[in-house]
């Protein structure tokens, strides 16, 4: 297929994609959250499902998180397929008993003899201006959780090949959608395919520095590469997708080659998965080729600010990314 | 007690230095740390630093000394301390030592030239090929990273001075200084009494390193020089045949260094002597055929190398080369990408030299001279005919390589040139 037969689609167009499909493929799937069904969602991810599948398979749920994730759970449990969605990933502290304690643990305590094959969905991320409550990325609190899987797709053509791999895989997966990528457009094929969890791509290959990164991110430091680019430093962008299972060969082949990383995420730096992909690092074979300190450029440790400049400010921005991956490339040059 | 102020070694192949300037004056009061004097090495100019804090006296470095490592050429006294030898004086009174809480707040931790006792601040991948290439990272005085951090450039540079090889095992070549080589005396000093100066040019940086390096293959490897002509008629016809086609495919024009380049690299793998290093009782041969092309700037001369050219085919070359040749030409090659060679061709031809003969590039054993192609008349079956003729000169090191063998392999490049079709 050349490219010119690849449709372009939107972020949410290619969730929605995914989600109808496997439906189709699999009547096991089926959709439960707050206001999916007659509202189409706070975003629209779902518009239009529920005349397609019915009410029995795109369930409005009571505002109840805790709930929502319990019957998440309790339907994989009983062999079914759910893909719950928290409306703002900010919201999934009510469900973090279910989730921590019940889903991702169920399959190891009956020893094998069960499974969680269900998938949390949640917008995360700041840039609306919808301020501290609906703008966090919690990722590192589930990635320390072992019965848990995490995703963070940047392209539609991800969102659509990861979230598919998500709803088959047996165990839960937390599905990380960001609000800002929701209406950017990539080609999405038509057909139903799937990309493995645990792979990382590089998006832009560079000699001087890697910058480590996933989700909205990923075309912010694009962008930086390109700026770079133009004074002649050449950045390697390395998009995780995944972020458990993490690829760790993708990182230490890109380390080991520029011996340079900078790690970018919109989480608070502190505590954040920033802290343990510069362990992974550090500890692997790349570290014999780092020719500076492992850097991270995170989100300030604040709540995100409802002022719009301040928000801004709370997180790493092209202009950031551009300062701190041209001051590590020409770091001892 | 007074602390001696020396001209540090700050790079591994340095017996002088040149000093540039003081930083401070005599009588003044200096900190341990901050910058003291200037001295210019191969590299840059370089800022040393006060390896104690006192009263600076005795200062006898001017600017243009060159002067030898470890001579001193000054001393740091405490309050009250006299210069070492000289009569007891009374303390410049204008001098006050800062309070003890200001010298704290700057005491920054930097390194100190030449204080090879303290511990090295280097990256881990300085280390790696530090280790790879057996350099001891004390020699590195300061490195280019934050408070003098070493950095894998600073390491690179190094190995470049030194004629280290970075992809293989080490040959440190220790280049000696051009005025002893193998005990030849040269006069105390240049005078000619009847001859007026135009100018006085530092010998520096880069020139330096050439003077010593090509001083030292001119002392320790006995050259032998072989010359033959090679018939490129059938070159030229390939040249023009592929030309277009590349220039298409690459937007680069086939030179005639980058057919005969080719046509080395197939040839060497059966001539493994002459991609060679002897390294004291041992000659070491390469299995990768880093070949310099030696590339003259306006002021030096660089040796950019396409690594292991053996399996590279003629665009490959062509496109290499050329990228090589415009980043020379502005300045813009790293050290590795100019070191490391296994054997060196050298085209004057371009500007109408007829032969030549090449002094070996260290730690190599031979190196190929190539002269301008002339039509030339010659003898073809019985006939006088012109045909386009180009001189080739190989020097070869004797303690390694016979006349024979450097024959076979001039030889062979030759008739490789005769029949170039199969380079493609």
């Amino acid at each position: 297929m050349s490219e010119a037969d690849v449709r372009e689609l939107t972020y949410l167009e290619a969730i929605r994609e995914a989600l109808t499909q496997e439906m189709r493929h699999d009547p096991n799937v089926f959709l439960l959250g707050e206001d999916i069904g007659v509202y189409g969602g706070a975003f629209g991810v779902t518009r239009g499902m529920l005349e397609e599948f019915g009410p029995e398979r795109v369930r409005d749920t009571p505002i109840s998180e805790a709930a929502i994730a319990g019957a998440a759970t309790g339907a994989a449990l009983m062999g079914m397929r759910p893909v719950m969605e928290i409306m703002f990933m900010d919201f999934i502290t009510i469900a973090m008993n279910q989730l921590v304690n019940q889903a991702a643990k169920i399959r190891f305590m009956f020893g094998g003899k069960a499974s969680i094959p269900m998938v949390i969905r949640t917008p995360a991320g700041s840039g609306t201006g919808a301020a501290a409550q609906h703008c966090q990325s919690l990722e590192a609190w589930f990635i320390n959780v072992p019965g848990i899987k995490v995703v963070a797709p940047a392209t539609p053509y991800d969102a659509k090949g990861l979230l598919i791999t998500a709803i088959r895989d047996n165990n839960p997966v937390l599905f990380m959608e960001h609000k800002l990528l929701y209406r950017t457009k990539g080609p999405v094929p038509e057909e139903l395919y799937s990309i493995p969890l645990g792979q990382a791509v590089v998006r832009r290959e560079g000699r001087d520095a890697t910058v480590l990164t996933y989700s909205v991110m990923v075309p912010r430091a694009l962008e930086a590469a390109e700026q770079l680019s133009r004074e002649g430093i050449e950045l390697e962008v390395v998009d995780l997708r995944s972020l458990k299972p993490l690829d760790q060969a993708t990182i230490v082949a890109s380390v080991s080659k520029t011996g340079r990383v900078l790690i970018v995420h919109e989480a608070p730096r502190t505590g954040g998965f920033g802290g343990e992909l510069a362990a992974v690092i550090a500890e692997s074979e790349a570290f014999d080729y780092l020719d500076a300190p492992i850097r991270r450029l995170a989100g300030r440790d604040v709540p995100i600010p409802y002022n719009r400049a301040l928000e801004r400010a709370a997180v790493p921005q092209v202009e950031d990314i551009v300062a701190a991956a041209r001051a590590l490339a020409r770091e001892g040059k | 007690m007074a602390t001696e102020i020396i001209m540090p070694k700050v790079d591994m192949v340095m017996d002088t230095g040149t000093f540039v300037e003081w930083l401070k004056k005599e009588g003044e009061y200096v900190e341990k740390g901050e910058p003291l004097f200037v001295v210019l090495t191969d590299k840059a100019n370089i800022e040393i630093e006060a390896p104690a804090s006192g009263i600076l006296a005795g200062l006898r470095a001017k600017p243009n000394d060159v002067i030898p490592v470890t001579e001193v050429i000054g001393y740091i006294l405490e309050p009250g301390e006299t210069l070492p030898g000289a009569a007891p004086g009374p303390e410049p009174e204008r001098v006050v030592p800062p309070s003890p809480v200001s010298a704290a707040d700057k005491a920054a931790p930097r390194m100190e030239p030449a204080a090879v006792s303290e511990k090295v601040r280097a990256t881990p991948a300085a280390r790696r090929l530090a280790a790879e290439l057996g350099i001891d990272l004390r020699l590195v005085s300061r490195g280019h990273g934050p408070r003098g951090r070493i950095q894998r450039a600073d390491v690179e540079a190094l190995a470049t001075q030194a004629a280290v090889r970075p992809s293989a095992p080490v040959i440190a070549v220790a280049p000696t200084p051009v005025t002893t080589v193998s005990g030849i005396t040269p006069p105390a000093s240049v005078r000619l009494p009847d001859a007026r100066q135009k100018d006085v040019v530092m010998l520096s940086g880069p020139r330096k390193i050439i003077a010593e390096r090509m001083a030292y293959s001119a002392a320790t490897a006995p050259h032998i020089a072989l010359s033959l002509r090679v018939d490129m008629s059938e070159a030229s016809r390939l040249r023009t045949y592929v030309q277009d086609h590349f220039q298409r495919k690459t937007g680069q024009r086939v030179s005639f260094t980058a057919i005969i380049a080719r046509a080395v690299a197939a040839v060497l793998p059966r001539h493994p002597y002459l991609n060679a290093s002897l390294d004291g009782d041992r000659i070491i041969l390469w299995e990768d055929i880093h070949l310099g092309i030696a590339t003259s700037l306006e002021d030096y001369l660089v040796v950019p190398v396409i690594r292991q050219a053996q399996n590279k085919n003629l665009e490959q070359i062509v496109t290499e080369l050329a990228d090589l040749i415009e980043r020379a030409r502005t300045r813009r090659l790293t050290p590795a990408e100019m070191s490391g060679s296994t054997f060196t061709i050298t085209n004057l031809g371009m500007f109408g030299v007829e032969w030549f003969t090449a002094i070996i590039n260290p730690p190599e054993t031979a190196i190929l001279a190539v002269g301008q192609i002339m039509d030339t008349p010659v003898g073809r079956e019985g006939n006088v005919v012109l045909r386009p003729m180009m001189q080739m000169t190989l020097s070869a090191d004797h303690r390694v390589i016979d006349g024979a063998r450097a024959a076979h392999f001039l030889t062979e490049v030759k008739q490789t040139l005769e029949n170039p079709y199969l380079l493609i």
